[in-house]
């Protein structure tokens, strides 16, 4: 398997199975965009060497291609949704559309800020738009949509597979438990990534404190 | 010279007009200091003898610790309603944690202070919580120029924003301070406070160099609802009155090999925390590949709390 | 037939208890209001202990205050006894040996004080016991909180010894045996020292409070406290030379402001020395100081105190150093209380406070003692003060022959006007 391969360190169960879990498991089911997942697929977990069972490192991920939402539902009341090759199949691709430009149909005018990349830099119009794909054209699945971003994000995606970036829950014991992981896409909007600004949670209520309201 | 009029009591006998009026006065005067320590009485009474005798928790024996949890637990389940119950988590041999913060990450966002208000049962009213957040100016380490009350949507430009909490330090100065051993440092670099021991004197609080412990100024307030029932004797107990409290790195947590709820709560994964001791944890990964650094080293306090930007 | 050692003891004992509860109506109305005064800050204490420490102002920010601040002065108040002692006993000055009691005694009320100043400040009291060596866990030598308890009630211990025995070989009518006190005489000249330099070494120890964290504190606290100390004497000794009979010769009183002098002089060129060193410096360790004396970040909560500290104190020194002084003089009188009460607040608010002010990470939470603190600390005065009138009673009565052994009339009240 892959993951033995990869580790040459026999001792290292955390990392053994951070690498192994990462790449065998299961999205998690998502909420909103990108598309949402469907149930875990359990791997199986190669037992450390030391016999110690460890935990595995759970990863959501998009388990399937966004589509556009028609607003309407079917007859089982499931929202009636259009797959990118719908229309993009019988289109020719545009490799000038960047990401500045406002798409005024069907993309529920989405606007992006994500540098000067072009469309195409990252949808895969070889198949459709179905697929992302890689700077060297190599496609790759919306499932694996955290390749594409560590292709140009490597420092970020090399602390996160560290854990110093887009955070966890459960143990950092993994012998104890296992962890869950968000996505890039989670917290990073593929198309405007910058992260929010959002309301922080309520300070202190301290007796006497007025504030460092400062010149 | 005393006035000699005398006059007959019964029992008393001969007694002088001055004897008689100081006799009365000095009743007068116990009567009223009996009515003026009367609220004295009232926080006695609420006392137990168990609780007045109770040995320091590194002298109870095992069979004697566990009266005590089974106390607390039963004491707590009354007063919430909740099935709590109250444990104790002894150090894991071989474990040492350290914890690190991305400053390049960190938003300001204080999820991390309400999990902890929320985890650790802290009193609601002061919305109390181990964790202070510091909107601090880029281009420098400046608390001068810090403010913790900040309330605008985050992160604000030309900001980074910078936790504090116990660093857990390897020398701390708290420790030396108490005069009845009532912190101290455990195996795994935990400085923690026996709650039933503490006398509240303040010394470690007034010795801490972090702003990193808090003082019970009153019994905590936390209604019954809310209370989070997993709870320790040396952590997230509701603690009594008038004691000192402090971040345990969430140890009823960490002691079971969970992550502590403040990392937990983080949404852009700007904490870090594991065994130092084991050379394959992300935390030994950062203190290894990122440029880290530590409040007040000058001090010589050995904070196992560490600092790093990305870039 | 003769009674035994033991029941000589409970009958002077029991004797003054009456001496000191029996005078004129001044004395009685005095007693009368520090009593009250007493009640107040017991009940207001119970209160505290009850309803928990949000009674007062003290916060995680600024967490020692008032309590505090009326404890670091009343060892002062205590060391300062030993200005007497060592001119008595070290220089054999005659004069003064006839009065170092007076010394001795405010010493047991001012340790009496500081003790209580403590007590009313923790959060647990009822949790006392954890506090004894060998019953609880005392973290001696490494806090220096366990330093302060056993230098301080040994103190107590040595001048509790002292007078009593002073006055109980006088009330018995023999000479006291050197052997009985001069050691422990001794003992506390070098103990005296001891109390004000490890109460300093509380604060100087910690590497977290730049404000305090100076050599230049333990020395500064000696110096003040032999201002303080010797001011609160004088004081102590006009009332027992205009409230009673005891002869009292000139002389001690004028050793001592020449003692003050002194002590104010290098009192104030410490306090010039630690300002040069925070302000031309500059830099973090200045803001305490830069709060507490011109306000910081528009918060001006302790300039007013400190301001207030320092005319009171150079106005104080001043007037010391006048021919007036030297006299019995009310120049004398104000000048005392000018220094007494210029030291409290510089020792006070002046130190433990902006010690606080901004905290370790720099945020400035102001502090004012509330209305409990104020009542528990006037209350723990009134208790010092009720103590000193007792024992000072007694001494006087001793030392005037109205209560002695040989006696076999009830005392009559020594002429309190």
């Amino acid at each position: 398997m892959t993951a033995r391969i990869v580790i040459n360190a026999p001792r290292s169960s955390a990392l053994l199975v951070w690498f192994a879990g990462w790449l065998m498991v299961i999205s998690g089911a998502g909420c909103g965009r990108p598309p949402t997942g469907t149930e875990a697929v359990g791997g199986t977990l190669p037992d450390h060497e030391d016999g110690v069972q460890a935990w595995p490192v759970t990863i959501r991920k998009p388990e399937h291609p966004p589509a556009i939402s028609m607003g309407a539902f079917d007859g089982q009341g499931r929202p009636l949704t259009i797959a990118c090759a719908t229309c993009h199949a019988t289109k020719p691709p545009n490799a000038e559309a960047r990401i500045g430009t406002p798409l005024t149909q069907f993309h529920h005018q989405m606007v992006g800020r994500h540098g000067d990349l072009s469309c195409t830099s990252c949808h895969n119009p070889a198949e459709g738009y179905a697929s992302l794909r890689l700077a060297d054209g190599k496609s790759v699945p919306y499932r694996e949509v955290m390749m594409l971003c560590a292709q140009c994000h490597g420092p970020q995606y090399r602390d996160y597979q560290h854990g110093a970036h887009g955070g966890m829950t459960g143990y950092w014991d993994l012998s104890k438990g296992g962890r869950a992981r968000n996505n890039c896409v989670d917290c990073h909007d593929a198309h405007t990534p910058k992260y929010p600004t959002v309301a922080p949670a309520r300070g202190p209520n301290d007796r006497f404190q007025t504030g460092d309201r400062h010149e | 010279m005393s006035e000699s009029k005398t006059f007959s009591l019964p029992v008393i006998g001969e007694v002088n007009r001055r004897t008689a009026i100081k006799a009365g006065a000095a009743t007068l005067g116990l009567a009223a200091w009996a009515v003026a320590i009367k609220p004295w009485f009232e926080w006695t009474g609420e006392l137990d003898t168990s609780d007045f005798l109770q040995k320091h928790y590194r002298e109870l024996a095992p069979e004697e610790l566990q009266v005590i949890l089974n106390r607390l637990t039963d004491e707590a389940r009354k007063e919430t309603g909740k099935p709590v119950v109250v444990k104790d988590h002894k150090p894991i041999p071989g474990v040492s944690f350290a914890y690190a913060l991305n400053l390049s990450i960190c938003i300001g966002c204080r999820r991390c202070v309400e999990a902890c208000h929320v985890e650790n049962n802290h009193d609601r009213p002061s919305h109390q919580s181990y964790i202070r957040v510091f909107e601090m100016d880029k281009g420098g380490i400046n608390f001068e120029k810090g403010d913790a009350t900040y309330d605008h949507p985050v992160p604000a430009k030309d900001k980074y924003y910078m936790p504090v909490q116990c660093q857990q330090c390897e020398n701390p100065p708290c420790v030396s301070a108490c005069p009845i051993e009532a912190t101290w440092q455990e195996s795994d670099g935990i400085v923690v406070v026996d709650y039933n021991w503490c006398i509240g004197c303040r010394y470690c609080e007034a010795a801490c160099p972090y702003h990193a412990r808090r003082f019970n100024w009153s019994k905590p307030e936390v209604p019954p609802a809310e209370v989070n029932p997993n709870q320790s004797y040396l952590s997230n107990r509701i603690r009594p009155q008038g004691v000192i409290e402090k971040c345990t790195f969430c140890l009823h947590r960490t002691r079971e090999g969970k992550l502590p709820a403040c990392l937990e709560a983080c949404p852009t994964g700007a904490r870090v925390f594991g065994n130092v001791l084991d050379p394959d944890s992300e935390i030994r990964w950062v203190l290894d590949n990122k440029r880290v650094f530590v409040l007040k080293e000058e001090l010589g306090t050995k904070p196992r709390f560490y600092y790093f930007f990305d870039k | 037939m003769k009674a035994t050692g033991v029941v000589n003891y409970v009958r002077f004992l029991r004797r003054s208890l009456h001496v000191a509860t029996d005078g004129g109506w001044v004395f009685y109305a005095w007693m009368f209001v520090l009593s009250a005064i007493a009640l107040v800050g017991a009940n207001a204490w119970a209160v505290q202990v009850r309803d928990g420490m949000i009674r007062t102002n003290m916060t995680d920010h600024v967490s020692w205050g008032l309590y505090i601040a009326n404890f670091t002065f009343c060892v002062g108040l205590a060391a300062g006894g030993v200005m007497m002692v060592v001119p008595a006993y070290l220089y054999h000055d005659r004069e003064m040996h006839d009065v170092v009691i007076i010394g001795e005694i405010l010493a047991i009320a001012a340790i009496i004080m500081s003790t209580l100043s403590v007590v009313v400040d923790l959060g647990r009291p009822d949790r006392f016991w954890h506090l004894i060596p060998g019953i609880g866990k005392f973290n001696w030598p490494i806090s220096m909180l366990t330093w302060d308890i056993i230098v301080l009630n040994g103190y107590l211990l040595i001048n509790l010894h002292v007078v009593g025995y002073l006055l109980y070989t006088r009330y018995q009518g023999r000479t006291p045996n050197p052997k009985w006190y001069v050691p422990f005489v001794f003992l506390s000249i070098m103990w005296a020292i001891s109390i004000h330099t490890v109460t300093a070494f509380l604060y100087c120890g910690l590497g977290g409070r730049p404000f305090w964290n100076t050599a230049l504190l333990a020395p500064r606290f000696l110096a003040s406290a032999f201002v303080s100390g010797p001011a609160f004497i004088l004081l102590v000794m006009r009332v027992v030379r205009v409230g009673s009979d005891l002869p009292m010769q000139p002389g001690p009183a004028r050793l001592l402001v020449q003692i003050i002098r002194v002590a104010a002089v290098v009192n104030l060129l410490m306090l010039a020395s630690e300002l040069f060193t925070l302000f031309y410096t500059g830099g973090a360790h200045l803001a305490s100081a830069r709060y507490l004396f011109f306000g910081d970040h528009g918060k001006y909560g302790l300039v007013a105190w400190i301001w207030s500290a320092i005319a009171m104190n150079l106005i104080g020194t001043a007037l010391f150093f006048t021919p007036a002084a030297l006299r019995r003089s009310t120049t004398r009188v104000v000048a005392c209380v000018l220094c007494v009460v210029g030291i409290w607040i510089e020792k006070g608010m002046g130190l433990i406070i902006p010690g606080f002010i901004p905290s370790t990470l720099h945020e400035i939470v102001e502090y004012a003692p509330s209305l409990t603190e104020w009542k528990v600390t006037a209350g723990i005065w009134a208790l010092g003060l009720l103590l000193l009138t007792a024992m000072l009673k007694v001494a006087v009565s001793v030392f005037t022959n109205r209560m002695s052994e040989s006696e076999s009339a009830p005392d009559s009240s020594s002429r309190a006007t």
